[in-house]
């Protein structure tokens, strides 16, 4: 039966009510739902992983493997260690993996087929029938794997904070605070890191500590933390968990903000810090292990520091009564904490021989008249759900003790985890048994029990020899213990089994549900090698990583294989030290931060004219315009084109990437770059050009304005434009660094507006009254540059739809007042927005490609009949000796046409294949003889038919022969004829009109 | 100006600046040219700031630097001041004023609170006052430079508004 410890200065007064699988229970503030459910002697917590054996509460830290609940109240978040989440006020908190419930769980039935379940029987058990995998086996798998229900819908806030600093000290135990004394008022930055939701660890974890320099622990604790919380340069990070350490000192800690506090949706509630840090001191202490033994997992086994940590930090004795198994002096600690509160132990079991106990300690026993069982072990336990009986093995006899709970404790690992991250290297440590950190791979230092110190007394010693480089105090504290520092330890992983049934397990790795005849099935299979058995029978892959189990598993399979277990070796410990959710290491980068916006200066317009966008890269183009409503995609569409050729449209052009090029040699490295001649361009004109990749594929194009020999202002692909800039930047300091030449991205300078339309001319002449918009003094493709307002302008005559056009390019700031104004002088003449899906239409009626829509990477000017763009004369461009290649020079390479479905509403996909059978067979057996595919399909409202573009094999040879386009879902391809790709305007009279 | 954050600790305000990006090889006839034409001297040393209240100009790189005017001045007078810089072919100015936006940092958190957002190390052996610095902040490409008592974060135009908000966000979530 669970006692309090009145004394318990830790936890709050102050009661609360939280609810555990819809029972309402009362508990204090402080308490962590283990501590809570103890308090209310609730020992069965959850089921367990693969044979839903009932489990309980066996740690009280982050090393739990059993005790997992389901917070309801926090987004149903899942897999949560009971023994680290605090309760708070209001509180759901469920059980998992059971059903229909805890007590009555039909996934029970698991633990009687246990032996189909041996290790590696998924590599055995599902090999066939044929098609089951698929139908069966593995629907059924999915279904029951897994312990919690993933959240649903939830909008957990998590925010990243950087740090960098000289020094992180991971624990506030004894250890850690000792080391940060030392840095007070010193001129390193240093960060001390606790897990916990206070300082001091062992020193409020046990009564192991009597004074520190004449005072008690919790006075020094206090002391401690005000001394550095006053000193400057350290930081105290409490509820924070270091879960990973990286290469050059990068470490990432979480921080739980709400940590027994009910979550306010409004705030994060979770920060991942990412620190970069000169020296890691690791004084995260050490974690108990346990012992096998038959049913070594029922409710009611619990490590014994752990059971002293709940009376000490929780003010709650699990049971008054309870039998203790011991193989170390470690439980002299416990004894002392029970009889000092009134109780007494049911008994003591001690694996060792009595003269290799401490006299200390057997006196103690004899004094308190404790029963007390030595050279002997614990046999395995039983009872329905809870631990009823606990039967002991004393020499050849065997005999049963009554009681609810078994306080074990194996010995202590050094908590190398993190260590071991850091890529340390461990040794095996013959007087604790277990691996010690020995060499370290970064700055890292390993103070206290981590480094395999248990004796308190040398902790000053150690600390102040390991700091002894760096300019700090010398630590001198007087600490008087109230337990012997001795650390006798008799080696024991497993005791003796008595009994066998299918009920009856001796496990290894709590969490996955490993026990100690699925490792010996697993050597005798032939997995002798450590981390191919950890693989085979899941041993220590739970959440928990084997925290209290995996040493043990390396003790029994080093005997197994008859072995020192430093030679078996340990499996690899990788990030993170405990799961972090999801929700922590996206940060904000979710929802509306999911990605960073680029936004025109005319978004505001957009927004308020019923704009519905598109992702071009980071930016948010207008994709259509809708008129109202009820209007489709499709309808605005056909709507913008039509009335564009008619009247005039506008698109917000600035997305588009813009270059200033300039210096000496910038003529000459024009001409390297694009396949086209500039030489003999004149100034203040602009050309179309294509840049290609040294393997002659075009990569970009964009238009090329040319100021002066030595001035150019080139345009690219909006997504284009920061790898255009890349390559130049990389082409000038590799290829030619003798060109005097220098770039800067202009892209965000201007807005740009592309108004094109045969009534272009009227708007821009109301727009700019003072400037002469006539074929004679403006032609097609010259640019100039015109006063406006404080600023200055550059309109440029180009078009992107076939029709006469214009390009302003205006400074951000005027931007939207300009874009205005066109409108307002516009409105006679119908102008009408439009967005890209229109500017595609209208472009593929007059046969311009886009890049990366008619081009893949694989396609040559050659290959698109851009001939005429290539300066033949040039000695020299990017791309050009791989245009003479054989291959790049076949007839037969895909070339660029046009498509006219035959019955003219039929729709075209864009991707699809062109063939040369009009029905494809319901099975495909043979190969069918592919001819290109569809790169652009749209209905032309201005031609009234559907067009396409295609890249077809050998194109340019057959213009006017019929083939046909297969589509999605259908066996029956549409007839096509193969046309010349410029629908409209082949002379070009409505560009130069 | 307009104020973006202003809590305990912290102030972001959004600043008008006019912005001249320069590049050319920092030779003795550069450092002239620049003086004559701004009457400041160009930095020499890679990530030098100089500054006062009417202009702040950093060495971004070998080769570039960056002029932030950041007294009132008409845009056609920076305009001008580009074309005068350009008539030498030996070096390129163009002007960045609006297609930037300026964020000024103040206050005693303003290094925790950047910290959220990058990993940049500001600690004031690796970031001196008169630095600057190219980085990343909130993921996006950025400029900071330390002017001291506050930062200046510069970034390109099209990001105002997503910066904007995580400025904010960074406040309000703490």
């Amino acid at each position: 039966m669970t006692a309090i410890n009145n004394e318990c200065p830790y936890i709050s007064k102050n009661k609360i009510n939280f609810t555990f699988d819809g029972k309402n229970l009362p508990a204090y503030e402080g308490d962590t739902i283990a501590s809570a459910l103890l308090r209310n002697n609730i020992r069965l917590v959850g089921r367990s992983f693969k044979y839903h054996r009932p489990r309980g509460i066996y740690t009280c830290g982050i090393e739990e493997p059993n005790a997992l609940v389901q917070i309801l109240s926090e987004h149903n978040e899942p897999n949560t260690r009971a023994t680290i989440k605090r309760v708070y006020d209001g509180m759901e908190i469920s059980s998992q993996n059971r059903w229909p419930s805890l007590k009555f769980d039909l996934g029970a039935i698991n633990n009687i087929l246990s032996p189909i379940f041996s290790a590696g029987f998924y590599y055995k058990t599902f090999m066939g029938p044929k098609g089951f995998w698929k139908n069966i086996y593995e629907p059924l798998i999915r279904k029951s794997a897994g312990l919690g229900k993933p959240p649903k819908n939830f909008r957990s806030k998590s925010i990243h904070q950087y740090h960098n600093t000289d020094i992180v000290i991971i624990g506030g135990g004894l250890s850690g605070l000792i080391t940060a004394r030392k840095f007070v008022n010193t001129k390193y930055k240093v960060l001390l890191i606790e897990q916990d939701s206070f300082l001091g660890g062992i020193l409020k974890n046990s009564n192991k500590v009597d004074s520190i320099n004449g005072i008690s622990p919790l006075e020094w604790i206090k002391e401690t933390e005000e001394l550095l919380s006053d000193s400057k340069n350290i930081t105290i990070l409490k509820n924070t968990l270091v879960t990973t350490y990286n290469f050059t000192n990068h470490l990432v800690a979480l921080e739980d903000k709400y940590s027994g506090r009910k979550i306010d949706l409004k705030k994060s509630e979770l920060t991942l810090h990412k620190i970069r840090t000169s020296l890691t001191i690791l004084s995260n202490g050490h974690i108990e292990r346990f012992i096998s033994f038959r049913n070594n997992d029922l409710p009611g086994v619990m490590l014994a520091s752990s059971f002293e940590k709940y009376i000490h930090r929780y003010g709650v004795i699990p049971e008054s009564k309870p039998v203790i198994f011991t193989n170390n002096s470690s439980t002299f600690s416990l004894l002392k904490s029970m009889t000092s509160l009134g109780y007494k132990p049911e008994a003591y079991i001690d694996s060792r021989k009595k003269d290799e106990i401490e006299t200390e300690i057997k006196k103690f026993l004899k004094n308190n008249n404790i029963t007390s069982y030595f050279d002997s072990e614990v046999e395995g336990c039983d009872g329905n759900k809870k631990v009823e009986k606990i039967t002991i093995r004393n020499g050849k006899n065997y005999f049963k003790l009554n009681s609810s709970m078994l306080c074990v404790s194996g010995g202590f690992n050094p908590d190398i985890h993190l260590f071991t991250q850091s890529k340390g290297l461990v040794k095996w440590d013959k007087l604790i048994a277990s691996f010690k950190p020995d060499t370290s791979f970064q700055r890292t230092l390993t103070l206290g029990s981590v480094s395999g110190n248990y004796n308190f007394k040398k902790l000053c010693d150690e600390i102040n020899q390991k700091l002894s480089f760096l300019k700090t105090k010398k630590a001198n504290l007087e600490i008087k213990c109230n337990v012997t520092n001795k650390f006798s330890l008799r080696e024991l992983w497993e005791t003796k089994k008595k009994k066998n049934s299918n009920w009856s397990k001796s496990f290894i790795d709590l969490h996955n549900d490993v026990t100690i005849n699925d490792l010996k099935q697993a050597i005798t299979e032939g997995f002798d090698r450590i981390e191919h058995l950890k693989r085979y029978t899941t041993n220590s892959m739970g959440t928990d990583q084997g925290k209290i189990s995996s040493i043990n598993s390396l003790a029994l399979v080093s005997k197994l294989l008859k072995k020192e277990i430093a030679e078996v070796g340990t499996t690899t410990y990788r990030p993170p030290y405990a799961p972090l959710s999801f929700a922590a290491i996206a940060g904000r980068s979710t929802y509306e931060f999911y990605d960073p916006e680029r936004k025109t200066s005319i978004h505001s317009w957009h927004l308020e004219n019923n704009a519905v966008f598109e992702d071009v890269g980071q930016w948010k183009r207008p994709w259509y315009f809708k008129a109202n409503n009820d209007e489709t995609m499709h309808q605005a569409v056909q709507r913008e084109s039509k009335m564009l050729r008619q009247g005039a449209g506008i698109l917000d052009g600035s997305t588009l990437g813009k270059i200033e090029i300039k210096g000496r040699d910038a003529l000459e490295f024009m001409n390297l770059m694009y396949t086209n001649a500039f030489t003999k361009m004149k100034p203040m004109t602009s050309r179309y050009a294509l840049m290609l990749g040294e393997d002659g594929m075009i990569k970009d194009d964009g238009i090329i304005c040319k100021i002066s020999d030595q001035h150019f202002i080139a345009t690219t692909t909006s997504s284009g434009a920061p790898k255009v800039l890349a390559d130049m930047e990389e082409y000038l300091q590799t290829e030619w660094p003798h060109l005097q030449v220098y770039l800067n991205s202009i892209t965000e300078q201007f807005s740009t507006f592309n108004i094109s339309g045969p009534k272009t001319r009227d708007i821009m002449a109301r727009v700019f009254p003072h400037i002469d918009f006539s074929n004679e003094a403006f032609p097609f493709m010259t640019f100039k540059n015109f006063d406006y307002q404080d600023t200055k302008i550059r309109i440029m005559r180009a078009s992107f739809t076939g029709e006469l056009g214009y390009e302003i390019y205006i400074p951000p700031k005027y931007g939207l007042e300009l874009w205005e104004k066109i409108f307002s002088c516009g409105k006679v003449f119908n102008l009408i927005p439009y967005g890209t899906e229109t500017m595609h239409l209208l472009r593929a009626e007059k046969g311009y490609i886009v890049v990366g829509q008619e081009t893949d990477g694989t396609v040559t000017p050659l290959d698109l009949n851009y001939n005429w763009m290539i300066g033949k004369n040039k000695k020299d461009f990017i791309g050009k000796r791989s245009l003479s290649r054989p291959d790049t020079a076949r007839n037969d390479r895909k070339q660029l046409v046009g498509l006219l479905p035959i019955n003219q509403s039929d729709m075209i996909e864009e991707g699809q294949h062109i063939v040369e059978i009009n029905k494809l067979p319901n099975k495909i057996k043979n190969p069918i003889k592919y001819l290109g595919h569809v790169s652009s399909s749209y209905h032309s409202p201005n031609l009234n038919k559907s067009i396409g573009l295609a890249m077809i094999k050998g194109g340019n040879n057959l213009l006017g022969q019929r083939f046909f386009v297969t589509v999605s879902g259908n066996t029956k391809n549409i007839p096509v004829e193969i046309v010349n790709p410029v629908f409209i305007d082949p002379e070009n009279k409505r560009l130069t009109s | 100006m307009s104020k973006i954050v202003s809590i305990s600790g912290i102030q972001v305000t959004q600043k008008d600046f006019h912005q001249i990006i320069i590049r050319g090889n920092g030779s003795e006839k550069f450092n002239n040219i620049i003086e004559e034409k701004t009457s400041i001297k160009p930095p020499s040393i890679n990530l030098e700031i100089k500054y006062d209240s009417n202009y702040l100009f950093g060495k971004n790189s070998p080769d570039q630097w960056s002029l932030i005017l950041t007294g009132k001045k008409n845009h056609n007078q920076i305009l001008n001041l580009v074309s005068s810089i350009n008539v030498n072919e030996d070096l390129l100015a163009s002007d960045y004023s609006y297609g930037q936006v300026y964020f000024e940092i103040h206050g005693e958190n303003k290094d925790e609170f950047l910290n959220k957002l990058t990993h940049f190390d500001l600690r004031e052996e690796k970031f001196p006052k008169g630095t600057m610095a190219q980085t990343i902040l909130a993921r996006v490409d950025c400029s900071i430079y330390n002017l001291g008592n506050k930062y200046l974060i510069t970034c390109n135009k099209s990001f105002e508004d997503y910066f904007q908000k995580r400025f904010k966000d960074s406040a309000n979530l703490n």
